[in-house]
């Protein structure tokens, strides 16, 4: 049993740094070393915060109402989410399709000065006047924390007027973390504090939890359901497009496993320690390097290395023709990626399928988990650029200027601008992973180099926002120790 | 005051403010706020307006000074110093405005000592006080008219009796903002005007420091801008109008053209000769599809602009039938309620419909579903789309927040915008 209760905010991990400018070998070095030091930017641009992830992390559970405890913007960034939803539900073929039911309590100056319980109150009353919902997730905003509203105690005491619906406040204020993927173990946390609460239930053999984020497409879902079941798994796929029942499932699962890095890691280490569930945290699966060690993980909980060992064979004979065809087009291509900590690294795995030569990543943390993937970086590619930033655009575009990639792999809004071929593989729409989704990749990436036009031209007529002096300063200046 | 809101349409009023400036060319917000702001302010706004954001800068491109426990504890003004320093130093822009988030806002940090050092040392730097809980995006638009007229806006300029300013229009949060500007242009321009839209043609930071050199300020919308118009009068001496809603078609774009020359004096036969050349220009294309359209009873779900300009446009000049119009957008004045409420009763041939405010959604689907006539189209937002497949009705997508479709320069107002949203309403079913 874990002796102390994990916080829910990634900073809290030691080790763990979101400002750095560096290089793969530089940073593995210093890391192994216990150099690496905790820095801050003194000029940055927007960061996303926590309570983002933890509203997309659920906000396609089934029979739930989402409470807002913030003013009217913070649920501004829900609406990809909610996108997310909608068109997840017209892929899975349903044809009425709904919003998620979202309430904003919409904090305002008198909730500042005198409190916003009364608000909240009323939101919870809504909720389950219209829709009497077995869920009412409540979360947490930067002003409700600061004006210090105790979700909790409203929530315990709400929970008790409304017994038929399941009370769960998450404290998600953006304040806590730079680290936007903290959202997600919020949200796991109170699942696990007010839902599952270490009750036991019986065990369902064969029974997988496959944690996945709102961003995974349901072309991906299948593909990734597809593998599991080849290896005799049945996935209970949380908590996209879930429900109270299949959260309830959770406990009786054989083993669990996760499409990314940095969601459910930090809950299946709970899972591990309150029900004996174990799990495989390795990569996510996209390139055949990232699926083969994906998939290998979770079969070795299974105990089925040798079945995996004859679909990953077979596998290979099928897709390694077509990725040779690829790599005929893409060989020694120059990459910069820009990506969350999940697909960044899987990206820079994804290149080597396809002989493509890493110039420079740039990805929100650096820890122990991205250690392993820059050791393994670090002996394929030379020399490349490490920018541990979420987002930050002008230390990206800096760094374009200077290393001229032929191709970039990211958020394309930027780089298009320096006209750059661009590809993103964040794709919540269509296929990017598992042996299918690397011919996708691969395909779009090469088609991309191969007909720039698009971002040639714009490049002519647009010009992004900084100064030509900027290109010319150190990409990094703004970054200072200390903090 | 705000109320709880389900779905709610539009951020706060940091939203607001951050997405009219980044409508405006080469104007960089500054955000002293907590670390998801730029994020969550461009999404609930821009993101939700047809798919287009703010061509200079906008989301995480802007500076912030993402303050955490630190700045929350003990204050963030040193972090938005550097912050502020940074952005001057390589963002090239004619103007920065410092915005205050929550954070800021509860603590107390005091940005306009802050901005003022940057004043000092000459940089275009301006501070907008109003933290994100003090409202939506609605009074964003105010606050930043406010903010011009108080801090940037000349006196004593040059009067131009040909020069109007366009206002009550607000980017993003009308998605057809950039199309619905330029047809206003391009008619005001056919009578010999020149046009402010601020929004649109490049027009910065320059043409708003001159714009009270105006004849006139034209005011789209039925309720919007009564403050900021009443303090434009007093300091600059230029009147206002107000148009109770967007004109969509011949007939309201044609008042519409009689009010602005009868206000400035037009030449009336000049006036006549464009409006009948544009309402020649509306009927060719008409009278080239008749009865292709099917007969529709509708109900809008819109903002109180354009569901004023929807119906009357469907009602007066396509004769279907008015059923429903729902304001979706919270309306406090009753004055205000009463104006869009005239206009909306005001039809030519048609009984008129029932008018309801509601900006919380499920009171807008309980108003279409209990709704006891008969409706077969529906107009309105994407959190709209689901009462119309639950009815199994027609839905056309054409009020914010859209996420379903993109959208450029599209617009149904005007002359020529009617004639695109008669397109949109063919349905071949």
């Amino acid at each position: 049993m874990a002796n102390i209760q994990y916080s829910g905010v990634r900073e809290s991990k030691p080790g763990r740094i979101n400002d750095l400018g560096t290089t793969g070998k530089e940073v593995e070095e210093n890391f192994r070393k216990g150099c690496l030091k905790k820095a801050d930017r003194s000029f940055a641009q927007g960061l996303q915060c926590q309570q983002i992830n933890s509203m997309a992390a659920l906000m396609s559970l089934e029979d739930s109402v989402f409470i807002s405890h913030s003013p009217q913007g913070c649920v501004g960034c829900s609406i990809m989410a909610v996108d997310m939803y909608r068109v997840g539900q017209a892929h899975r073929g349903i044809k009425n399709i709904k919003n998620p039911r979202v309430i904003v309590t919409n904090i305002d100056q008198k909730s500042v000065v005198f409190g916003g319980e009364q608000k909240l109150r009323d939101s919870v009353k809504k909720a389950v006047e219209r829709y009497n919902p077995k869920l009412a997730f409540i979360y947490a905003s930067c002003a409700s924390g600061i004006i210090g509203d105790d979700i909790d105690a409203i929530a315990g005491d709400l929970q008790q007027e409304y017994p038929d619906t399941l009370m769960v406040p998450i404290h998600c204020e953006g304040f806590k973390s730079k680290i936007c993927a903290s959202g997600f173990d919020a949200a796991f946390l109170a699942i696990n504090k007010y839902i599952l609460k270490k009750e036991p239930v019986p065990k369902e053999e064969g029974l997988v939890n496959l944690f996945a984020p709102t961003t995974v497409s349901y072309a991906d879902q299948k593909e990734m359901e597809r593998m599991l079941s080849q290896i005799g798994a049945r996935v209970n796929y949380i908590p996209f497009y879930s429900s109270l029942e299949k959260i309830r499932k959770i406990p009786a699962a054989q083993a669990s496993t996760s499409i990314c890095k940095v969601f459910a890691d930090e809950f299946m280490k709970t899972l591990w320690e309150d029900y004996e569930i174990p799990y495989s945290h390795t990569v996510m699966p996209i390139g055949i390097r990232n699926t083969d060690k994906w998939y290998r993980g979770i079969a070795k909980v299974l105990g089925k290395e040798k079945k995996v060992e004859e679909i990953i064979a077979k596998e290979h004979e099928r897709i390694e023709p077509l990725v040779a065809e690829l790599k005929k087009r893409l060989q020694g291509k120059r990459v910069f990626i820009c990506g969350g900590t999940g697909r960044s690294f899987a990206a820079a795995a994804l290149i080597d399928d396809f002989g493509m030569e890493l110039v420079g990543l740039e990805t929100p943390t650096y820890d122990e988990d991205a250690q392993t993937d820059i050791e393994y970086l670090n002996g394929i590619h030379k020399n490349f650029v490490v920018d541990i930033a979420n987002m930050q655009p002008f230390e990206q575009v800096n760094l374009l200027s200077k290393l001229k990639p032929d191709a970039f792999i990211g958020v394309p809004e930027w780089a298009s601008k320096l006209s750059i071929p661009t590809t993103h593989v964040l794709d919540g729409k269509r296929p990017t992973m598992g042996y299918d989704g690397l011919l996708f990749l691969g395909n779009k990436i090469a088609d991309q180099l191969q007909n720039p036009g698009f971002n040639v031209k714009l490049a002519q007529h647009v010009k992004l926002p900084y100064k030509d002096s900027w290109y010319q300063e150190d990409a990094f200046k703004y970054i200072k120790g200390d903090n | 005051m705000s109320q709880i809101m389900e779905n709610p349409r539009g951020g706060c009023v940091l939203a607001g403010i951050n997405s009219v400036l980044g409508a405006i060319n080469r104007i960089c917000p500054i955000l002293h706020s907590g670390p998801g702001c730029c994020m969550q302010t461009t999404a609930a706004e821009q993101g939700q307006s047809g798919h287009k954001s703010s061509c200079f800068i906008s989301g995480v491109s802007l500076p912030s000074s993402n303050m955490l426990e630190k700045e929350v504890v003990f204050g963030g003004t040193e972090k938005l110093r550097t912050t502020i320093q940074g952005a001057v130093d390589i963002i090239d822009a004619d103007a920065y405005f410092v915005l205050t988030g929550c954070t800021a806002g509860i603590i107390g940090d005091d940005i306009v000592s802050v901005t003022q050092e940057f004043q000092n040392k000459g940089h275009a730097v301006y501070p907008i006080e109003t933290p994100g809980f003090a409202g939506d995006s609605n009074l964003g638009y105010e606050i930043v008219w406010n903010t011009m007229i108080d801090q940037i806006i000349e006196e004593n300029v040059p009067k131009d009796e040909k020069l109007v300013n366009i206002f009550g229009i607000v980017p993003y949060h009308d998605p057809f903002w950039s199309g619905t500007l330029e047809e206003i242009d391009r008619i005001l321009s056919r009578l010999g005007l020149k046009v402010n839209t601020f929004f649109t043609k490049n027009q910065g930071i320059e043409d708003i420091k001159k714009c009270s050199g105006a004849a006139l300020n034209i005011i789209v919308n039925p309720w919007l801008f009564k403050g900021p118009a009443k303090k434009f009068e007093e300091k600059f001496g230029v009147p206002s109008i107000r148009i109770p809603g967007i004109f969509i078609g011949a007939t309201d774009t044609t008042k519409f053209v009689r009010v602005v020359a009868e206000a400035l004096n037009l030449d009336n036969e000049l006036v006549d000769i464009v409006i009948q050349s544009e309402e020649q220009y509306v009927y060719n294309y008409l009278a080239q599809a008749i009865g292709v359209v099917s007969w529709k009873r509708f109900a809008v779900v819109a903002d109180a602009s354009n569901a004023v300009g929807i119906t009357r446009y469907l009602a007066n000049d396509f004769s279907f039938t008015p059923v429903l119009v729902i304001i979706s957008e919270p309306i406090f004045r009753p004055g205000d309620k009463e104006r869009i409420i005239e206009q909306i009763n005001d039809m030519e041939y048609a009984v008129p419909p029932k008018v309801v405010f509601a900006a919380d959604q499920y009171e807008i689907n309980q108003a279409l579903l209990n709704e006891e006539k008969e409706i077969t189209l529906l107009i309105g937002s994407s959190n709209d789309r689901e009462v119309a497949l639950e009815k199994d009705i027609q839905f056309i997508l054409a009020s914010f927040p859209m996420s379903e479709r993109l959208i450029f320069n599209r617009t149904y107002a005007g002359y020529r915008g009617s004639l695109t949203f008669t397109e949109d309403l063919y349905d071949n079913l």
